[in-house]
């Protein structure tokens, strides 16, 4: 056994309300991220999958408080960084793809120039270089016309594409050792889902990424992950390999979320 | 073909040749629904599925006149209701309703659900105070919620409970067609199933048809009787669930289920790749519209719109090569018969 990349360990909080209540909304939340693996977070709405990614980056909605808990990243909590360190982290080592890629990309800039720009922040040199970065980057998530499609605007890309876009800043141009996924494949076809699917193993199959893929989408993860976390109302209720999730799973939350998953068996 | 001859008693629904173009910038225009023939009959559910932009909502939408059609007719319970005025039509919804995908846009958030359910009584039925009353508290029974829900605002229900809400507005008026926009899409797994069982203990115990528009295979394989499969406007394929489903010929049926992923560890998949993306719905060219993604593409494909031709009872598939395929292929394994890996 590897030692995890990222542990989070006794992670609660709350959202406090204008009037300073505090609503609990993680309690105790511990789970791992090992190297190389593809660990999936499954839930449904309000589990508090997303809200423990977020705080991985810091970036967390203003409302939240963290009341304990550590989240280690090579040993070390991010949670009591400061924004400086943090900022070392985010992206260079942990970078996010989002739900909404289209959302996600800055509608005024092109497409190549977001790219080329992620990647002189990242790792300096000139300006021809980053563009030719981004471009390589481009063809790398199977971009038709990589040259052309780069100096096209967000609202140019169908979502499928976007999300292409998204992964290759992510984890092309970002070269991080964690990707997290945030149900990068929920709004778009299955057709499409697939296809970006396939992309994000390849690519983390490929390079030795990371993955933490967050998704309320079970058949997605029961052909791509390694490892899967399930998460109830801000609980983690069960973890392990997919296959003892997916064949024997122990936990009645999880058989539930399976049999509700699995339609026809059920009829 | 639209004929002139009375549609059949038992065919609670039927569509023909609808049809419905949106003008675009540069006097362009959009083939949203190019086409469409099928029928519904009483106590049936016929699925409709496809991508973001095959034109199923469209359909959905015209067949209750939502939005106009630019050609076609549509019968319900055998009378044309696309020459009906705004009277008349309002009658007709007697026997058509709807439920919406999002029901937090479908239900009007400063009505209780009691108003919300009073209302398609007094508008339809003109009953009296009393007698709405009763029939409110028989709905919100009907679908799994109970008389202290009836003095709720739309906002202090659950998603769940909301569709629920939309479902009982959508059978007080006892219809004989309900269409079903995406009914589960905004709902988590497990209050989907609930949903999903609802609708199918209502139809049994008021025989409603369903036409039921899904982007979700597995739903649709779970509801249906009958699945038609749209691509670009157009049924591509149409048949009974087990023959879509089990024996799918269309290369765009195919590619689609074989994308779907199953919830099921160690199930492998053959997938059936199109290339490229969905094309575009503006002035398409009179060709097969899966030209150009198309792994079986022949020549002969670019020369006009194939038609929907039966393949066996009840399935029909728009694709020429398949047909002629499945001609020659009573001896040998056809293409399809490779691709049996969703079941």
């Amino acid at each position: 056994m590897t030692e995890p990349l990222l542990e989070v360990v006794g992670y609660r909080g709350a959202f406090r309300s204008p009037t300073g209540e505090l609503t609990p909304v993680l309690h105790d939340v511990s789970y791992q991220l090992k190297r190389g693996l593809i660990t999936a977070v499954v839930g449904e709405t309000g589990s508090g999958k997303s809200l423990v990614a977020l705080s991985t980056l810091g970036i967390q909605p203003p409302s939240f408080r963290r009341t304990a808990g550590r989240i280690l990243f090579k040993g070390v909590d991010l949670l009591s960084m400061d924004e400086a360190s943090l900022r070392k982290v985010r992206g260079r080592q942990i970078s996010m793809v989002f739900q909404d890629a289209r959302a996600a990309l800055n509608p005024v800039f092109t497409v190549g120039r977001q790219l080329a720009d992620v990647f002189q922040l990242q790792h300096g040199g000139t300006r021809a270089a980053a563009m030719a970065q981004a471009i390589e980057a481009l063809r790398l998530v199977y971009i038709p016309e990589p040259e052309r499609r780069a100096r096209q605007y967000p609202h140019e890309f169908s979502g499928g594409m976007a999300q292409r876009v998204m992964i290759a800043m992510a984890a092309l141009v970002c070269q991080p050792e964690l990707l997290i996924l945030d149900e990068p494949t929920t709004g778009l076809d299955v057709t499409i889902q697939s296809e970006i699917m396939t992309l994000i193993v390849d690519l983390c199959k490929g390079r030795g990424l990371t993955a933490c893929l967050i998704t309320h989408d079970l058949g997605v993860v029961v052909e791509t992950c390694d490892e899967v976390v399930v998460m109830n109302a801000g609980r983690v209720v069960e973890t392990g390999s997919a296959e003892a999730i997916f064949t024997a799973p122990k936990n009645d939350y999880t058989r539930k979320l399976l049999a509700a998953s699995q339609l026809v068996e059920a009829a | 073909m639209i004929t002139a001859a009375a549609p059949n008693d038992y065919v609670a629904l039927r569509v023909r040749g609808l049809k419905k173009h949106f003008p675009v910038a540069g006097g362009r225009k959009l083939f949203a629904v190019d086409g469409i023939d099928f029928d519904l009959a009483a106590g049936e559910t016929l699925g409709i599925v496809g991508e973001s932009g095959s034109g199923k909502s469209t359909v959905a939408r015209c067949v209750v006149r939502l939005i106009e059609p630019t050609a076609g007719d549509v019968w319900i319970d055998g009378k044309s209701i696309l020459g009906l005025n705004s009277v008349a039509l309002a009658s007709a919804y007697r026997q058509i309703q709807m439920v919406f995908q999002d029901p937090n846009a479908s239900l009007n958030p400063r009505m209780t659900v009691r108003q919300a359910l009073h209302e398609p009584l007094q508008l339809h039925l003109k009953m009296p105070l009393q007698a709405r009353e009763a029939r409110a508290r028989q709905l919100i029974d009907m679908v799994g919620l109970t008389v202290v829900h009836l003095d709720r605002y739309p906002n202090e229900l659950s998603g769940g409970q909301r569709q629920r809400i939309g479902i009982a507005r959508a059978i007080a008026v006892e219809p004989e067609v309900v269409i079903l926009d995406e009914p589960t899409s905004s709902l988590d797994v497990s209050v989907r199933g609930q949903i999903l069982e609802l609708l199918l203990d209502l139809q049994e115990k008021l025989n409603l048809a369903y036409l039921f528009v899904s982007h979700d295979l597995q739903v649709v394989r779970h509801m249906a009787d009958r699945v038609a499969v749209m691509y670009l406007g157009s049924i591509v394929e149409i048949g009974s669930s087990a023959q879509v489903f089990g024996m799918p010929r269309h290369p765009y049926t195919r590619a689609l289920l074989s994308a779907a992923p199953v919830v099921k560890w160690g199930e492998k998949r053959t997938r059936l790749r199109l290339s490229g993306e969905i094309s575009s719905p503006i002035d398409p060219p009179d060709s097969c519209r899966l030209v150009g993604r198309c792994p079986y593409e022949q020549p002969s494909c670019t020369m006009g719109r194939p038609p929907l031709m039966a393949i066996a009872k009840g399935h029909s598939v728009a694709c020429p090569i398949v047909v002629a395929r499945e001609a020659t292929a009573q001896l040998t394994p056809s293409i399809g018969d490779l691709m049996t890996t969703t079941s």
